[in-house]
């Protein structure tokens, strides 16, 4: 399998390169780097340490003047109050099963169709790739009312299964259009050699082609898994029971008629952003890489 | 659309020519079973949960279908898209909406491609430099419109405080009271938001850009301005004219960052076209709401076709 | 056929991953053991509130054995549009909170149950108010059984006012206006008024209007005086808006244009304003604040207008049982139980609301400290005059939104108060006649 070991290594190929070493000097423009990258990390985070620090606040001294950029007293107060008066954990586990189920299945089904319209001509094909991108124009709410009714008859409303289905659907277009450049960058030799070889058509396409695609693929998962992670107005209207709420609608739930409990808004959020901020960590290198290899050449 | 499809010359193995002059055997071959078989599942999908909803969806905007009152829904022809058309908020959300799109998209792309060209060389720590920059994108807008709601606050907010504290101001700016500035405050979380998009993006286009050529031209003593402008730029274009486009796209039809932070207020100065059609909704007003999500289906397929085609020319001359 | 195979494999391969990751779902309201399963809706949701329900449903259930509920608490925000859209689906909901909002609507498309036949044997109408009663009864249809009264009172820091040296809290708009604009220190972080500009304008606007035209007023519908026109276009309507808009000018935080209800409540909580003017529900929430104390703030009648009267729009809520229940008999049970005399007075006293129940203002609770206000209000009917607003329209929300935006044009100086008055008294002509 020398073939794949080579390409495996190709996205790669073109880091080295950039990679080199420049000699150290100091230059204008690399001072303007320094500070321009600098200054634009403290706006990124800024917000996010606010709400950390925020959440770490005592009740009753949020709104208290002068601000306290870092509180005197460090308070989790915010936090057990979340685990303790509401399931907190329930959403997260939720969540967590819910993005994870939808995220993965959503990919494997663009994987297919990504392939077969990356790699075949067929009078439809425009036309399936035109439906693809034109339900990134339609605005959801259009569809909210007719599609609470049918998963109504169809017994899905307040089931995870129900909502995972969902976001299958909404998940499937961006990521096929995505992984289609993918597969366009991968030649079709490739998978014609394992074919000769004796390898069933969905055989090639998993034992050689996807193992080369997996930063492609991974960046696919991460982008369906972080939307559904993030999706609010579909799952508070089909999720009802407590014990099947996600956490965008649980965060939703602290604007109350009465007031918005920044505290507990505040401890959510910071729960809610850590897995997502990890897992992107963890990928980020694989995301870009992804991205080179595939979807924008040209 | 179609030219997203096609536009991408490196991916040669899927050519434009006629079908099957050039393909080998594997794929010359009758294949109308795999390939349905294979994108059976995504049409199955998506035909079922998205374009089926959207079609009974749509159908709404042909009829009096308002949710307070569901004994008579009658069929009334283009009545909602005339209501809408002539309502007197219509010219306010269309000035916004342009604004928000333009205000938003544009400093996006000028931060995304800054990061992304600081971000090219490899530097110590770039891994987790990239890592914590890039991680607004996997915030929700919902949680994001609440979090700059918190930090816009004019009483406890921490904009003030800092501004305050620096001087710039001596009493608190009501930001989401005040016409203007809730459009500036909004557009400014909508920024922190969406340059890591672009810095993807743009980062990865980067990439594609032969090192040959740029070390060729700074041996030719190509000044580094002139070298974004005559090499790497042209060489991304392409990339760039098209995510720009996604983008659009999609900066307008996103109207959770404005949902959470002013609902549209102050009197409907930040109501875009889809936080406009929430407002329907919550009427009950489903007619309404449905006429103004096509109005914008229409609108945008018309802009991507007028957008495509300016790209194809400026291609070809 | 190799081809067939794969593809076959991998749609089979697909469903299985899909179904098996989504095994232990909750299941259907399962019937086979005999339980029934409620589905209740509330729409008013917040936390305190759902914990308090919950309580009194687990006594239900153990008063009705073989009988459960489940309760379905939306977020506030999306709450009407998720029970509109159960409501119209047609299923999954035995019991829901019917508001005089949602009351009309409701009924029109065929969705509440008429109990009316159902309360005759029951054994808990005598313990009603009259209020509550009338309310229970409607207009031949009974589609709710009320939980309790909202009726606006001011709230007011006593130390404030102190300082600025009055005696007592204002009695009509005139004199909130005069002490507001006192109290008003923006350099010290204070204010006068929790000015609504946000959210539901509209209400506070409205009731002081109501204040200024009282005399002439229709009280079985408030937004029409006697002679059939409306109150936009009285004369008085127009001082009324010269003093109230006079308290954003000169009392409030500049920020309160775009104040809604937690805005307000906030605003008042944690001191930086002086007067609120809201419902009961907001006592319990300061009484557990942690900036106020209890010596520092009261609660004042509603205020009156020139003619020393105010208008009391009574806003009310309740359970009610929707027409395709398969459990008619049990949910109606469960709305009768909570209307009852126990559970009714503790609902409304833990939510502190103006309670349906007989009884309950003999309890100490509704003669001392903050709820003084509303035994005043009660023992001074021609002061205080309890009026209803035609909320049960089928334009109700088109009017919130239409009237909260405009309110915001005439705060930001787009409109003026006389156009303000023409477009609501057109706006409301129109819809009158078309009906």
């Amino acid at each position: 399998m020398s073939t794949t070991a080579t390409l495996t290594s190709a996205p790669t190929s073109t880091e080295p390169v950039v990679a080199r070493a420049a000699p150290r000097r100091v230059t204008i423009g690399g001072v303007l780097r320094v500070i321009g990258l600098g200054a634009w990390l403290l706006i990124t985070l800024f917000p996010l340490y606010w709400i950390a620090i925020t959440s770490l606040k005592a009740p009753g001294t949020i709104s208290r003047f002068p601000l306290e950029y870092w509180p005197g007293e460090l308070s989790i107060e915010n936090y057990r109050g979340l685990f303790e008066q509401s399931n907190f954990g329930v959403f997260l586990a939720n969540s967590a099963i819910v993005a994870t189920t939808a995220g993965a299945t959503a990919t494997l089904i663009a994987l297919l169709s990504a392939y077969v319209l990356a790699r075949f001509h067929f009078r439809s094909r425009g036309a399936v790739l035109v439906a693809f991108l034109l339900t990134q124009m339609i605005p959801a709410f259009i569809a909210l009312g007719p599609l609470y009714s049918m998963m109504s008859d169809l017994g899905l409303v307040d089931r995870k299964f129900g909502l995972v289905l969902v976001y299958v659907a909404i998940s499937i277009p961006f990521s096929t259009i995505m992984l289609r450049g993918f597969f366009q960058n991968v030649p079709d030799a490739l998978e014609e050699a394992a074919m000769i070889d004796g390898c069933s058509r969905l055989g090639a396409l998993f034992r050689v082609i996807v193992p080369v695609m997996t930063p492609g693929i991974i960046a696919a998962f991460i982008f369906n898994f972080v939307n559904s992670w993030n999706e609010l107005f579909l799952s508070v209207v089909l999720m009802h029971a407590e014990s099947n709420r996600t956490i965008p609608a649980a965060l939703n739930g602290f604007i109350s008629t009465f007031n918005i409990d920044w505290g507990s808004m505040s401890a959510a959020a910071v729960l809610t952003i850590l897995p997502t901020m990890v897992m992107f960590a963890l990928a980020s290198k694989w995301i870009v890489q992804g991205l080179t290899a595939g979807a924008v050449k040209g | 659309m179609t030219a997203a499809s096609t536009e991408r010359p490196a991916a040669a193995t899927a050519g434009g020519g006629a079908p099957g002059s050039r393909r080998r055997p594997a794929f010359r071959a009758r294949h109308g079973l795999t390939i349905l078989a294979f994108l059976a599942p995504a049409i199955v999908f998506v035909g079922w949960f998205t374009y089926y909803p959207m079609l009974r969806g749509a159908n709404m905007a042909f009829r009096d279908w308002n949710l307070w009152d569901l004994t008579s829904t009658p069929f009334i022809g283009f009545d909602n898209f005339a209501t809408i058309l002539s309502d007197p908020v219509f010219p306010t959300v269309v000035r916004n909406s342009v604004l928000w799109v333009v205000g938003s998209l544009v400093p996006q792309l000028l931060i995304g491609f800054a990061l992304a060209l600081a971000l090219r060389k490899r530097f110590r720590f770039r891994g987790v430099y990239q890592a914590l920059v890039f991680f607004p994108w996997a915030v929700s807008g919902f949680l994001i419109g609440m979090l700059f709601r918190w930090m816009f606050n004019a009483e406890f907010g921490v904009v003030n405080d800092l501004l305050g504290k620096v001087g710039l101001i001596d009493a608190p700016i009501p930001w989401l009271a005040d016409p203007t500035l809730a459009m500036v405050a909004v557009i400014v979380a909508n920024i922190w938001y969406g340059v890591t998009f672009f810095a993807i993006m743009i980062l990865a286009a980067l990439q594609s850009v032969p090192e040959e050529m740029i070390e060729a031209a700074s041996l030719d003593g190509a000044g580094k301005v002139r070298m974004l402008f005559s090499i790497i730029i042209p060489t991304i274009s392409m990339t760039l004219l098209l995510t720009v486009l996604l983008r659009i796209i999609w900066i307008f039809n996103f109207p959770d960052i404005i949902y959470a932070m002013t609902g549209g207020g102050p009197a409907n100065r930040t109501h875009i076209v889809t936080t406009w059609m929430i407002n329907f909704t919550q009427q009950g007003n489903y007619g309404l709401a449905s006429a103004l999500g096509l109005c914008v289906v229409g609108f945008l397929l018309v802009f991507c076709a007028f957008y495509l085609m300016a790209i194809r020319k400026a291609d070809q001359s | 056929m190799r081809h067939l195979r794969s593809a076959v494999a991998a749609t089979a391969g697909l469903s299985m991953i899909a179904l098996a990751a989504c095994s232990g779902d909750s299941g259907d309201t399962g019937d086979s053991d005999g339980t029934v399963t409620l589905q209740m809706v509330e729409s008013l949701t917040n936390p305190d509130r759902t914990t308090l329900i919950r309580g009194l449903l687990d006594d239900f259930e153990a008063e009705n054995p073989g009988v459960e509920v489940e309760l379905v608490s939306p977020p506030t925000e999306q709450a009407d549009q998720t029970i509109q859209q159960m409501l119209q689906s047609g299923s999954g909901v035995d019991v829901l909170e019917v508001r005089d909002i949602t009351v009309g609507p409701f009924a029109n498309n065929g969705w509440l149950y008429d109990m009316s036949g159902d309360l005759e044997s029951w054994d808990g109408w005598d313990a009603l108010t009259d209020n509550a009663r009338a309310v229970a009864e409607g207009d031949g249809e009974s589609y709710f059984l009320p939980y309790g009264f909202y009726g606006l009172s001011l709230f007011y820091r006593t130390d404030l006012v102190d300082e600025a040296g009055f005696d007592g809290p204002p009695s009509s708009w005139e004199d909130l206006l005069e002490q507001a604009s006192a109290i008003q220190d923006p350099s010290s972080n204070t204010y006068g008024y929790a000015f609504r500009g946000g959210q539901n304008a509209n209400s506070n606007v409205v009731a002081a209007i109501e204040a200024y035209v009282i005399d002439g007023l229709d009280t079985e519908n408030a937004f029409l005086m006697e002679d059939g026109s409306t109150i936009f276009a009285a004369p008085e309507a127009q001082d009324a808006l010269e003093t109230y808009f006079a308290l954003f000018e000169e009392a409030s935080p500049p920020s309160a244009v775009s104040w809604g209800y937690p805005e307000m409540v906030e605003g008042f909580n944690n001191g930086s304003t002086a007067f609120l003017l809201q419902d009961p529900e907001v006592i319990a929430t300061i009484q557990g604040s942690d900036t106020l104390s209890e010596d520092q703030w009261g609660t004042a009648p509603l205020l009156v207008g020139p003619t020393g009267r105010a208008a009391q729009p009574l806003a009310v809520a309740g359970w009610g049982v929707t027409e395709f229940s398969e459990h008619q008999e049990e949910a109606v049970a469960l709305v009768q139980f909570l209307a009852s005399e126990g559970p009714g007075t503790e609902f409304a006293q833990a939510n502190s609301l103006v309670p349906p129940i007989a009884s309950a203002s003999d309890d100490p609770f509704y003669s001392e400290g903050p709820w003084t206000s509303y035994v005043t209000m009660t023992e001074n009917p021609d002061t205080y005059v309890n009026v209803t607003q035609p909320r049960d329209v089928s334009w109700w929300t088109e009017w919130i939104q239409k009237s909260d935006q405009e309110i915001q044009s005439v705060l930001l100086g787009e409109m003026t108060h006389e156009e303000l008055l023409t477009s609501w008294d057109e706006f409301w002509t129109e819809k009158y006649a078309a009906e």
